[in-house]
């Protein structure tokens, strides 16, 4: 087939493999790899397939890249590979627009697209701490999402950031003086910590809005269900997540004195919400989100548990919210003990709204004793257990309502006197006290510990830790005063409290470099000691902060008042979160937050495509011992990313490292949570991951999780069981049977000869030398009480097959 | 002759479920449609309206051809279950399987009713587009013509002859239609989700994916069990032949079909050589699946990007509707 490559200019030549070939060498220049003939043959193969008649060099360039992106998961070199083409790519095309750093600052700040105080700094000094070399420590998932989110582009959508042009703006968008934005942009270029999404997007533009969440309170009034609407529009449309606490709003049925009618309850009201929330989420790089959180005491609460389902009256469902559960442990004792529950009308019921602890549970009984009494208007009783089984059960079908803890979040509150917490906010990891006049706003960062290891991998790197943890209490502290508040009652809350949101990503990837398996006991252990250290410098910090700038405005309002807080004088009220961090991990190229590796292959579903991610350090791992190659890359993909069955592997690596999301016990990954709980002042946004084999456990997991004394958890997921045919690897649906093939074909095709009942039986004659006929038949009934460990058994096993 | 799969059926026969199915194939198949059940309503198609407008002319005339032809022939599969097939169905397991597929085929007639209505696409014009498309119109005709012989009680299915026809129709239903004409479309909407386009819509063809391959087992399973239970069929080398070419031809009509919407040129990431070998492999899938030998040889499938269809998948949920939960 001849070729044609119809260049810029319109002028047309003949494809030449050579001259692509040519490029890709010069790409791999400098990089260590081992056959460099064979790398370039297997993309030129790719490529070959891909290349149509007539091609633009633009279209080759992208083709280019997809070829090579197509190869990644054989191996690590062809992800470096694509890092660098994409990275050439992006720094020609901005090249071409500006010369350097300050002629892209000074000209975006003539648009008016960054703010002009950006120039306050020495331009010279600036330009000159910016390292290129950083842009080979992303990779090719974290460079695109870079490229299609975070990098600046211009009104035809062009880009006009190099990324560390970028990493350099944020930076400028916090820093007050040189050396603290070049201390910021340094730890951030160098992946060793990075700002939630708002900030990366904002910082250092006109949008200043730095924050990633709100927590708003409605009141039970229309004005305020009004006003709070606007309110979160205006959050919303800057691209924060919002949570809203609904529990004040009366119920169906309830009396309003103004009108001499009866309410139509809270429902109609939460679909105002998702109505507003989804068309304000639209059209930006992210969308905007809201999570409604109610007390389940509400008399609503059987509507609320619903409003995620599919089907059913379209205006009691809310597709585009999330919703949660604010639990007060007296209902979970009920539960627990299965005595029933007690719904009530919050209009009839004011006082039980902001009672916390034994307080709400004497309020609580002493409803309870005027409702059997026949004392109250609206009530209703219901099993413990029946309402929380049907919960989970909604909870496991539709992911919603999250379950959330009121009376371990108010436990640690440390401004009592400010209000009570009243819920919080979207992702689960923000615990601030606010009330209808005051909202709750969290400004957030996260430190990667994967890249805070030491250089013989024995221990984390504590000196560089503490640095960037004194980095970000100061980095997120300025953020504070130059961020932009949508609204009054947010700014007053900051104001009042300075509270600051610092977590943490890359926890299952360290442990990894370390040899720690995710579900030990000393991960908890390694848990506990990271959150300890964590509190401790974040607290320093913040405590010689108020020495430079003085406390929280509260804390001073109420030391003047007399009634003094007990702990010494802190810049905030609040410093610790531990976020999702869902996109910037991908960015920092390590695992999420705290949790383990999804999986050792999977694909990841972002608003810029669909993404294949591998464990690179299983690969290395493999790579050392000379295992890696196709068969056993193949064998991870058929078991589903899972290497824990990977006959080839036994005993050559250790597998316990490299367990899957599903593979820990949600109670290990409740244990690991409430290790990082103990110290960290707000909460940690811990999902649980759910085998479906363990779904009827689902009652005791989340009493655990109860009981452990997590503030929350986020979603639930639970591994879906039907799956569609496998598309890229060979499956047999045959069996044996001939079909269309005829008897003299009685050879039966050799890929398939695994299943085959003569397989089987050799497999079956085996195990019986091997382990006796008694084992044997008991495991081929299946009846025995686990399934065999043992992989020649397993084959047996027909619950293993 | 026995009871078999396929005869001679009244609404007195079979209304008993046994615990001890004759074809407990059945049993589970349908078992696992059950739990594979979604609901067009999950999916936030409306999300998709800015990425729709921002298509180029080529990538929106391939979305909206896909769409087209997914919306007219969703229905036709019901057709064809409902007035050919299903009369034939002797045993009480297979029907609730076929049946559930048929619930299955509403689901995604829904499905696609709704992604017309959400971006304002030419509702009749888009129904049409099965038939005034040139070369859609010779796959769909090769369908339509085929079903045609065997409705309406026009065939005997107790005669060898009548099984033979059965046969036929199953085999260009659930595997030619819903196993090759299909899957080519289905990676049309994976290659937009992969340039980060279209992404609510691509996760219910996700979902629908899902469903089809259980749909295809349906057939399959059907087919291997007729041919089992009239080994005579296969003694015909001339229909086992004819079945084999029924087969290629649906892969030749599916070619010009692609040819004509990708020509010289690469649209989405994607050309018409490397189309064309992954027709390829998915067919020779098809034919060792029911016993032939394949027809290319061809081992590794060429769209690589597929391969993030086969492994487990995140989603942030913020960004893209899920379609990992279960409805059971």
């Amino acid at each position: 087939m001849q070729r044609t490559v119809i260049k810029r200019d319109g002028s047309e030549e003949r494809f030449r493999t050579q001259e692509i070939i040519n490029a890709i060498f010069e790409i791999i220049k400098g990089m260590a790899v081992e056959d460099d003939y064979e790398l370039v043959f297997r993309i030129i193969k790719e490529l070959d397939l891909k290349v149509p008649e007539r091609v633009t060099t633009e279209e080759l360039d992208v083709l280019v890249l997809k070829a090579i992106e197509h190869l990644i998961p054989k191996h690590p070199v062809y992800d470096t590979l694509a890092t660098l083409q994409l990275l050439k790519l992006i720094n020609k095309r901005v090249g071409r627009q500006f010369s350097s750093f300050s002629q892209y600052l000074k000209f975006n700040i003539e648009t008016g697209y960054l703010k002009e105080d950006l120039v306050q700094f020495d331009l010279k000094t600036i330009e000159k701490a910016i390292d290129y070399d950083n842009d080979r420590l992303l990779d090719y998932f974290g460079l695109t999402t870079l490229r299609d989110r975070y990098l600046s582009k211009d009104r035809e959508q062009e880009v006009i950031e190099k990324p560390q042009w970028f990493f350099m703006r944020v930076a400028l968008g916090i820093g007050t003086t040189e050396d603290e934005v070049i201390a910021i942009y340094n730890k951030m270029s160098r992946l060793e910590y990075l700002h939630s999404t708002p900030t990366l997007f904002n910082s250092g533009t006109n949008v200043s809005q730095y924050s990633s969440c709100y927590v708003n309170v409605v009141d039970d009034s229309l004005q305020s269900i009004t006003d709070k609407l606007t309110e979160t529009a205006f959050l919303a449309k800057y691209a924060g997540g919002v949570g809203t606490d609904i529990s004040r709003v009366r119920a169906t049925g309830s009396h309003i004195h103004s009108l001499n009618a009866k309410s139509s309850g809270v429902i109609p009201f939460i679909k105002v919400f998702d109505t507003m929330v989804n068309s304000i989420q639209q059209g930006g790089r992210r969308r905007s989100s809201q999570v409604i959180s109610i007390q389940p005491w509400h008399y609503d609460i059987e509507t609320f548990l619903e409003l995620r389902e599919t089907t059913g009256n379209a205006y009691f469902r809310t597709p585009s919210l999330n919703t949660k559960l604010w639990m007060p442990d007296e209902m979970m004792k009920r539960i627990e003990k299965d005595e029933p529950v007690y719904l009530f009308d919050p209009g009839e019921c004011p006082e039980l709204v902001e009672a916390v602890g034994d307080d709400f549970s004497n309020k609580y009984h002493k409803r309870i004793q005027q409702a059997e009494a026949g004392e109250l208007k609206l009530f209703k009783k219901l099993s413990g257990r029946d309402f929380y089984k049907k919960y989970l059960f909604k909870l496991a079908k539709t992911g919603h309502p999250w379950l959330t803890f009121k009376d371990a979040h108010n436990r640690h509150n440390p401004c009592p006197q400010y209000g009570i917490i009243n819920s919080s906010n979207l992702c689960t990891e923000i615990a601030i006290p606010n009330n209808p006049e005051s909202t709750a706003v969290c400004t957030l960062a996260s430190v990667n510990l994967a890249r805070h290891i030491n250089a013989d991998k024995t221990d984390f790197n504590w000196t560089q830790l503490e640095s960037t943890i004194q980095i970000i209490v100061r980095a997120l502290d300025n953020v504070l005063d130059k961020n932009y508040y949508p609204s009054e009652a947010s700014k007053r809350n900051t104001m009042d409290l300075r509270p600051l949101g610092i977590g943490m990503m890359g926890f299952a990837e360290a442990l990894v470099q370390l040899k720690i398996a995710y579900d030990s006991s000393q991960a908890v252990e390694v848990a506990q000691k990271l959150g300890q250290f964590f509190r401790e410098k974040a607290y320093g910090t913040s405590e010689q902060l108020a020495k430079e700038k003085g406390a929280f405005p509260h804390y001073e309002a109420v030391r003047k008042a007399g009634k003094a807080y007990a702990y010494p004088a802190r810049r905030n009220a609040v410093l610790l979160a531990i976020a999702p961090t869902a996109t910037i991990s991908i960015i920092a190229g390590t695992t999420s937050s705290i949790d383990s590796y999804f999986s050792n292959l999977y694909s990841r579903d972002t608003l810029s495509g669909k993404y294949i991610v591998i464990n690179k350090r299983l690969i290395e791992d493999l790579e050392i011992k000379g295992l890696w190659n196709d068969e056993i890359a193949d064998a991870i993909k058929s078991n589903n990313g899972s290497v824990q069955t990977i006959e080839a592997l036994r005993g050559k690596i250790d597998v316990n490292l490299y367990k899957t999301t599903y593979e820990v016990h949600p109670k290990r990954q409740i244990d690991l949570a409430a290790a990082f709980q103990e110290t960290v002042d707000q909460a940690v946004s811990k999902s649980i991951y759910i085998d479906e084999q363990l779904r009827a456990e689902m009652e005791d997991i989340y009493l655990y999780a109860w009981k452990k004394q997590l503030k929350s958890t986020y979603y639930c997921f639970i591994d879906k069981v039907i799956k569609g045919e496998k598309y890229t690897s060979e499956v047999n649906k045959r069996g044996s049977r001939k079909g269309f093939g005829r008897q003299k074909l009685a050879t039966p095709d050799s890929r398939l000869k695994n299943d085959s009942p003569d397989g089987l039986k050799t497999i079956e004659l085996e195990a019986r030398a091997k382990f006796g006929d008694e084992l044997v038949d008991e495991v081929k009934k299946g009846n025995q009480e686990t399934c065999p460990t043992d992989p020649l058994l397993a084959k047996l096993c027909p619950s293993c097959e | 002759m026995n009871a078999k799969l396929i005869g001679r059926t009244s609404v007195r026969d079979n209304i008993k479920l046994s615990e001890n199915p004759s074809y407990p194939v059945f049993r589970e198949l349908y078992e696992k449609q059950k739990k594979a059940i979604w609901f067009p309503e999950e999916l936030n198609i409306q999300q998709d309206a800015l990425d729709y407008h921002h298509l180029s002319v080529e990538e929106k005339d391939l979305f909206d051809t896909a769409v087209g032809y997914f919306s007219s022939s969703e229905l036709l599969v019901q057709n064809v279950l409902v007035n050919a097939f299903f009369p034939l169905l002797t045993d009480p397991h297979a029907k609730m399987s076929f049946s559930t597929q048929l619930f299955m085929e509403n689901i995604h007639s829904d499905f696609f009713e709704s992604v017309l209505q959400s971006f304002g696409m030419d509702h009749a014009a888009m129904y049409d587009v099965a038939f005034s498309d040139p070369f859609l119109r010779k796959k769909q005709s090769l369908i339509v013509e085929e079903i045609d012989k065997i409705s309406y009680g026009k065939i005997d299915p107790e005669t060898l002859e009548g099984q033979k026809q059965v046969l036929r129709a199953i085999l260009l239903n659930n595997i030619v239609l819903e196993g090759i004409f299909f899957y080519s479309s289905f990676a049309h909407f994976f290659a937009m989700k992969e340039m980060g386009k279209m992404k609510n819509v691509a996760s219910g063809v996700e979902l629908i994916l899902i469903d089809e391959s259980l749909h295809l087992q349906n057939g399959i399973e059907a087919i291997l069990i007729i041919l089992d239970e009239s080994p005579d069929i296969v003694e015909d080398e001339a229909f086992v032949e004819e079945m084999r070419s029924i087969i290629l031809k649906g892969l030749q009509l599916e070619l010009d079909y692609i040819r004509s919407k990708f020509g010289q040129r690469s649209l989405l990431g994607m050309s018409y050589p490397e189309l064309e070998k992954y027709l390829k492999y998915i067919t020779d899938r098809r034919l060792v699946e029911l016993g032939f030998d394949p027809e290319f040889n061809i081992h590794e499938n060429p769209l690589r990007f597929l391969q993030k269809e086969d492994v487990k998948k995140l989603i942030n949920f913020f960004e893209v509707s899920s379609t990992e939960y279960t409805n059971y």
